[in-house]
This record gives structure tokens, C-alpha cells and sequence, in this order.
């Protein structure tokens, strides 16, 4: 529970029930029972929901997210010269010819934008809980700086991933060498710093300092999975956090307090933030398993070929124990991948994966309810539709 | 313990882990690793026994250079270890940030046992990790030590907040935490350096390849950590106009590394000047190690005084002596070498006689330029010798005191005290003046 302490979760009931039971097993046979008790629950999920609650899910989820509120319909304004202003930046920031090339090569416009997106819509749809008007200047710099904090990330992955493509085009380390690839990451970071320090707010400096090291920590995670079977998933939802939740709650809780919103408001779009990051990242999870099964007709399940053990993995194996030696081995074995493929399709992970990601949707949809209503509110629900709607 | 010292701790403890292993080629390193996972109370028994190691090395390689430096070169040495260590007393600071105890987590715990993985491996994030534990006191500590002595000679102003004094030093708990600052940075880019260019095609057996991609991810994560430590640090100092400067300072450095022409592995070479040569090397080598150096001094001496409530004009004086000091530093260094008479000395293809032999006769650039791919092409004894007769050595060392008479002209505007003699003694044990 220390993790979950440490990572301020204010869970409702729903979240709570089911991360007591995945996260803190008290014996591994209780644990067992636990899980066997909540997939029965999970099958059907109305059982876990107050009456409440289960009404607005099903408005949010049955209704198709309405035209008007589709955020980069909404945002299209706003959002339109983001990549051209932050190659801006960089270029206006060095006079080295290949170093503006590999620092801007990412911000060419093919991202989806993300970060930026939310960061935007949840400076509108603050500012107009607060009774004002459109977007600051220092909240559509923050939208750059988080995206070009996650930039900069790729960018390092890139150099030891050796992927070959990246946002539809060869990656930064096939063109160039590993050395000067880094540089260029710590380049964007340093600008980006820049451009954190001359917003000149201490308070929004301190949070959005703290999202790199946040990333740094959940990548040494990932190096070394060896904790005990029971931490296993709180040690996934922490690297969780960190590697991709974070940024999104940061930024959102800077442009909270930019608006000038006091603790509790910044509390709230910090943990929207949280909870939006996490369901998008245990999606992003879950599609490895499926999405190549459909698209390609072979399993891609790239996670596990990195030796990574994802949501569904973790849920698989409370069915298939023989699941425990591959998450340990890291699936290095010939065959592991295949195997471990096959038995997350055989057991209820991606379900459960779901359901997860699901009641994480349901806790930001409530946190954004709570906010003045307006078309950025709104949107601000209906993001949760698309992010588990990303389902094929 | 503070933050930042965590911070430090968790990124060098890699590089110990790394030095360690790097200094024993029979398993102990990785059992030292272990031992390092058990308990903290062994673990002050295993640090204190590789701190021993480390004394004994820079002993063994002191006497070396005695014998072989000469002895100009070896009571430089002495007198510059002097100065430092006299310097050290002045600002009440240890010895050695490597030598604090350290403190271990989980995760800290994981990436050293992945750490053994590269015990044994020929990644030359070893032998970084080795230069910086066992050459740190000449190098990256002293950063961080100017940057308090220059806090200290200049004293505080208008400091607002009564809790960051601490009177028993004469040093801002602020000013503190930049100095750190200033050395994580460093370590920071010079980690990054260490990584490793490749391609799959470079490494025809596949459990290389695996090693060497797991070094440069351990390299890259590392100088990441820092850096990411480095932002928290500075975040907490509240000062929105230092993270604005201190954070050029970083951009800097990334820049020096695609300044003038690099080989495969991101050596550097010269540039091919033009027709008209006047300037050539002052314009050359200044460029590269402001952006690779005296940047990040300057702006750190700057910030110190800007924490202390100098003014502007002030907080300009502290740049410029920061830069002209580690100019003169670095000249210092580039000119070690051509001082030994010793022509296997490894030395830098863009260090400052090099270049001023270039402007002086640039047919030199045709034995040069057979390292485009690798540096390791070029007849570096035969540079030497060519080098070693003409007009660059003592143009570098003109320039070196240049830099040397600028820093101390600047530190003139001090009241006398026991720092700013410190200071003086430094920039004298570089020798030039």
C-alpha cells in the first residue's frame, strides 16, 4: 500500500475494491480466491458500480462522444500552430544547422498531439470554471513544453530501442548517430527548461521539474523487474505512472494553477490528469494484444518482446501460474512470447485490462463532472470515451 | 540528506559500481555489487574499501607521473593539489561527493545488479566511469568548488530568506545546492559522451551487441537521471531567473558536441579554416570550450551571485571570471601533454597547439584528415612532433595567461578574504602565470 500511498491515489469505492484486491493480496491463496471472486464481479461490472455511478457510465459510454466535443474539432484553433511554434523554439534557440535538423525532426506535425490536447482543453475548461475567458499565453506554453518533454523521451528511447520507424517516418537513430541523437534530447530538454523558468512561477517550475525525473525512474522500473509476485502490479501501475501518466497530470495541474486555481481545483485536474494517463496507457497495453491479431493476422505483442509484462500478462497469470517463470525470465525463452501470447488470450487479462482502464475513465469522467459545464468540460469527458473507445 | 545529494548518490553509485568493475577483471566486482544489495552496514565496509582502491590508484598513478612527467610537472601537481585542498577547508565542503555514505532503494538496487551485467564487457562507459571516480578530484569536484569559494569571496548581499544562511561557512545552503547542481551537469554530459555509437553491423556476435546496446542504455538513463535530478534541484531553489540561466548552460553543452567536424564516434576535429586564417585558433577553440565548458562555470558563478542578491553588474563579473577561469583550465590541460616531451601521451586533435599550429601552417590538416573516420587513424607522433616544433605551444601558453591574468584581474573587485586567496592559489597552481 506504501505505493499507492505515495502516489496520492484518492480512489472511488470501485477503484478501490478492485485495486485492493489486484494490488494487495494478503496471501497468496486469499489472493487466488480474490481474483477468481472479481472476475466474476468484472463479467459483469454493473455489480461493482452504485446505482450512481452505473447511470453515468452507461450515458458516457453508450452515447457515441457527440461531433461538437470532439476536442481537436474544438481545438483546431488552438492546437494548429503547436509544432510550428515549438520548431520555432528550437531553431531560434541554436545556430547549429544539424542540431536544429535532429531537435525538430519529431515535430514535423504527424504526432496526434496529445498532451498538448488535454493540457489546452483543461486550461479552457478551468478558466471557465473560474468565470474567465480563453487561454493564457503561460497554459498554451505549457501544452508545448509537455509535448516537448515527451519528444525528447522518444528521442531517447529511440537511441536503445533501435526501432525503425517512428510517427511514420525512420527514426532519429537510423539517420543519425547515438551520440549526437542524445545531445539533441538533452538540447529539447534544456529548452524546454527555458522555457518552464520563464513563465516565472515557482510553484508550476516545481511540478513540471519533477515529470523528467518521474519518466528517468519509470524507464530504470521497466530495466528490472524482480520484485515479488505480490508488488508485481503495483510496480506496474507505479512505472505506469510515471512513464506516461505523469506528464499528463502535471501539465494539467500547471495549467490549473496558471489559471489561478487554488489546491483543491489543481488537486483536481492533477488527478484527472492521473486517471486519463493511466486508462490510456493500460489501452495502449491492452491493443498490443489485439490490435496486431486483427490488423496483421500474427500476434505483434511488442511489449513482450521487449520482455516487458503488461496488464494483461499480470491478470493472465493469476489463471496460468506458468505464467510467473516467463515474467521472470523476462519471455526470453524460444517460445515464451508465443506462449505467453497465447494464454493472456485464453484467460480474462484483456477483460480485466479493460475493466481497469474503464473504472480509471469513470474516476476522471466524475472529476470533470465536477467542474463548471462548459463545451471543455465536456470534451473533457468525452476524451475518456475515445481513449477506451481506441478498441478496434 | 538532501535531495540533491540523494540524486548524486543513485547516479554515481552506477558509476562506482562501474569504476569497480571496471578496476577488477576477476569476479569481485560483482560480488562487491552484491554485498552492495545486502545491507547498508556492509555496504560502508565495501565503499570504503574501494575508496582505498581508488587512494591507491591515484598514488600508483602519481608516482608514474612523477617519473615520467618530470619534475616541473610534478610539483605542479603538487601545488595544485594543495590549493584544492586548502580551498576545501576554506568552504567547509568534503572532499569528495563520492565519498558520502549512499543510500540504497529498490530501484537503486535493481539497476546495480543489471550494472554487473556490464562488468567484463568492453563498453567504454567503464573506463568514463573510472576517469570521473578516479580522476574527480581534479576535474569535475573542483567545479563545484570554485562556484562555493566565488560564493564565499564575494559574500551575501540582500538574502531575503533568513533560513538559507548558514554563518558558521560564510555559504548559502542555496549557493550549496547550486555547486551541486554545477557537478551533476557535468557528470551528467560527460556520461552522455560516453555512449557509444554503433550499428548492429559493428558487432557481428550477438551477445556484444547485446552488451554494448545495454551499455548505452545505462549511459543514456543515467545522464538522464541527472538531469531530470538536476531540474528538481533547481526547481526548489524558487529563483526563476536562475533555472532560465543554468538552463542555457545545459543547452550549451549539448551544442558543443556538433561544433567543428567529428569522426564516426564523435571525436572532434579540427575545422578547415578559411582562406584567411588571422583568429583562426582563438575563434576555434574558444567556441568549442565555451560551449563545453566555461559556459556552464561562468553561469554557475553567476547564479551564485545572483542567489546572494548581487547586482547585475556584480553577477557579470562572476561570468566572466567563471569563463576565463576555466578557459585558462582548459588550456592548462590541452598544454600537459606538449610539457612532458612525451610523444605517446594521448592528447585532444582540437586542443589549443594543435590549432594554433594549424593556423600557423595548415598543411598539417592532410595527416589530420585521414581521421575523418576514425581518429584513431591519424599519426598522433607525428602530430606531436610537428606540433611540438613549432609556434603552438607557446601561443597556448600566451593565451593560457591571457585567461589566467583576465580571472585574476576580476577577482580584484573582492575584498580580500581567506576565499578569494584560495582562488588566487588556484589560478597560480595552474601554473602560467
Amino acid at each position: 500500500m506504501a505505493c499507492l500511498k505515495t502516489l496520492r491515489f484518492p480512489f472511488s469505492q470501485v477503484n478501490k475494491q478492485i485495486l485492493r484486491r489486484y494490488v494487495q493480496p494478503s496471501t497468496p491463496a486469499l489472493c487466488l480466491v480474490n481474483f477468481e471472486q472479481l472476475k466474476r464481479q468484472n463479467s459483469n461490472l454493473s455489480q461493482l458500480l452504485a446505482p450512481s455511478q452505473l447511470r453515468k457510465f452507461t450515458t458516457s459510454v453508450q452515447k457515441p462522444a457527440d461531433q461538437k466535443f470532439d476536442p481537436y474539432h474544438l481545438l483546431e484553433d488552438d492546437l494548429k500552430d503547436v509544432y510550428a511554434d515549438i520548431r520555432k523554439e528550437l531553431v531560434d534557440n541554436t545556430s547549429l544547422e544539424e542540431l536544429k535538423t535532429i531537435a525538430t525532426y519529431y515535430f514535423g506535425g504527424q504526432g496526434k498531439a496529445l498532451r498538448p490536447m488535454v493540457a489546452i482543453l483543461m486550461a479552457r475548461a478551468i478558466n471557465c470554471h473560474l468565470g474567465k475567458d480563453g487561454l493564457l499565453q503561460s497554459q498554451r506554453q505549457v501544452a508545448m513544453i509537455s509535448e516537448m518533454i515527451h519528444s525528447a523521451s522518444l528521442i531517447h528511447d529511440d537511441v536503445i530501442d533501435q526501432s525503425d520507424f517512428r510517427r511514420g517516418k525512420p527514426s532519429v537513430n537510423v539517420l543519425w548517430s547515438q551520440k549526437k541523437v542524445a545531445m539533441a534530447g538533452d538540447f529539447i530538454i534544456a529548452v524546454a527548461s527555458m522555457m518552464i523558468a520563464r513563465l516565472r512561477n515557482d510553484d508550476v517550475t516545481v511540478v513540471l521539474s519533477q515529470v523528467i525525473t518521474d519518466l528517468v525512474q519509470g524507464e530504470f522500473m521497466q530495466l528490472g523487474a524482480k520484485e515479488a509476485e505480490n508488488e508485481r502490479f503495483s510496480h506496474y501501475l507505479t512505472k505506469t505512472y510515471r512513464k506516461t501518466a505523469s506528464l499528463i497530470a502535471n501539465s494539467a495541474k500547471a495549467v490549473a494553477m496558471l489559471s489561478g486555481a487554488n489546491d483543491e481545483l489543481s488537486e483536481v485536474a492533477y488527478q484527472y490528469g492521473r486517471h486519463m494517463g493511466l486508462a490510456f496507457q493500460l489501452v495502449d497495453d491492452l491493443l498490443d494484444f489485439i490490435s496486431s491479431t486483427d490488423a496483421l493476422g500474427k500476434p505483434a505483442a511488442a511489449d513482450l518482446k521487449l520482455g516487458l509484462a503488461t496488464a494483461p500478462v499480470l491478470f493472465a497469470c493469476e489463471k496460468f501460474p506458468e505464467l510467473n517463470p516467463m515474467i521472470m525470465r523476462r519471455f526470453s525463452e524460444p517460445g515464451d512470447v508465443e506462449k505467453a501470447f497465447e494464454l493472456v488470450h485464453k484467460s480474462q487479462g484483456l477483460e480485466e485490462t479493460k475493466a481497469l482502464a474503464k473504472s480509471h475513465c469513470d474516476e476522471a469522467d466524475r472529476l470533470a463532472r465536477s467542474l463548471t459545464e462548459s463545451i471543455y468540460q465536456k470534451s473533457l469527458i468525452s476524451i475518456n470515451d475515445m481513449v477506451l473507445n481506441r478498441m478496434k | 540528506m538532501s535531495l540533491v545529494n540523494k540524486s548524486m548518490q543513485l547516479g554515481l553509485l552506477q558509476l562506482r559500481n562501474l569504476a569497480a568493475a571496471a578496476t577488477t577483471t576477476s569476479p569481485s566486482s560483482s560480488t562487491s555489487s552484491q554485498v552492495l544489495l545486502c545491507n547498508n552496514k556492509k555496504l560502508y565496509s565495501v565503499v570504503s574499501a574501494d575508496n582505498k582502491r581508488a587512494a591507491d590508484l591515484m598514488m600508483d598513478q602519481q608516482s608514474k607521473h612523477q617519473v615520467s612527467y618530470g619534475k616541473t610537472i610534478a610539483s605542479q601537481r603538487h601545488d595544485w593539489n594543495r590549493a584544492v585542498n586548502e580551498a576545501e577547508k576554506v568552504v567547509g565542503y568534503p572532499t569528495s561527493f563520492l565519498s558520502l555514505r549512499w543510500l540504497l532503494n529498490d530501484e537503486t538496487a535493481n539497476v546495480a545488479l543489471h550494472l554487473r551485467k556490464l562488468a567484463g564487457t568492453n563498453h567504454p562507459l567503464l573506463k568514463a566511469a573510472k576517469n570521473l571516480i578516479y580522476n574527480g578530484h581534479n576535474n569535475m569536484q573542483a567545479w563545484g568548488l570554485i562556484v562555493l569559494l566565488m560564493s564565499k569571496a564575494a559574500g551575501q548581499y540582500n538574502v531575503t530568506n533568513e533560513q538559507d544562511i548558514d554563518r558558521s561557512v560564510g555559504v548559502l545552503h542555496s549557493q550549496r545546492t547550486l555547486a551541486e547542481i554545477t557537478e551533476m551537469i557535468r557528470t551528467s554530459h560527460l556520461v552522455h559522451k560516453g555512449l557509444v555509437n554503433m550499428r548492429k553491423s559493428d558487432f557481428p556476435d550477438p551477445a556484444e551487441h547485446e552488451d554494448m546496446t545495454f551499455g548505452n542504455k545505462i549511459a543514456l538513463l543515467t545522464g538522464d537521471y541527472l538531469l531530470g535530478h538536476t531540474s528538481v534541484a533547481l526547481a526548489g531553489l524558487k529563483n526563476q531567473e536562475l533555472v532560465e540561466l543554468i538552463s542555457t548552460a545545459v543547452k550549451d553543452l549539448s551544442e558543443a558536441e556538433f561544433v567543428a567536424r567529428r569522426d564516426s564516434q564523435n571525436n572532434i576535429l579540427p575545422s578547415i579554416p578559411s582562406a584567411d586564417r588571422t583568429n583562426y585558433a582563438i575563434n576555434e577553440w574558444t567556441l568549442q570550450n565555451v560551449l563545453s565548458g566555461a559556459s556552464l562555470l561562468g553561469k554557475s558563478c553567476k547564479g551564485a551571485l545572483k542567489l546572494a542578491g548581487h547586482n547585475e553588474e556584480m553577477q557579470e563579473h562572476g561570468f566572466v571570471f567563471g569563463k576565463h577561469l576555466a578557459l585558462a583550465w582548459q588550456a592548462a590541460i590541452d598544454l600537459s601533454p606538449f610539457i612532458t616531451r612525451d610523444s605517446s601521451t594521448p592528447f585532444n586533435l582540437c586542443s589549443a597547439p594543435v590549432l594554433f599550429h594549424i593556423e600557423h601552417d595548415p598543411s598539417l590538416l592532410v595527416e589530420i584528415d585521414k581521421g575523418l573516420e576514425s581518429i584513431e587513424n591519424v599519426d598522433h607522433p607525428k602530430i606531436y612532433e610537428t606540433v611540438f616544433n613549432g609556434p603552438g605551444i607557446e601561443l597556448t601558453k600566451q593565451m593560457q595567461r591571457d585567461h589566467s591574468q583576465r580571472a585574476m584581474d576580476l577577482l580584484s573587485v573582492f575584498d580580500e578574504s581567506e576565499a578569494k586567496t584560495a582562488l588566487t592559489n588556484i589560478i597560480y597552481a595552474m601554473g602560467g602565470l
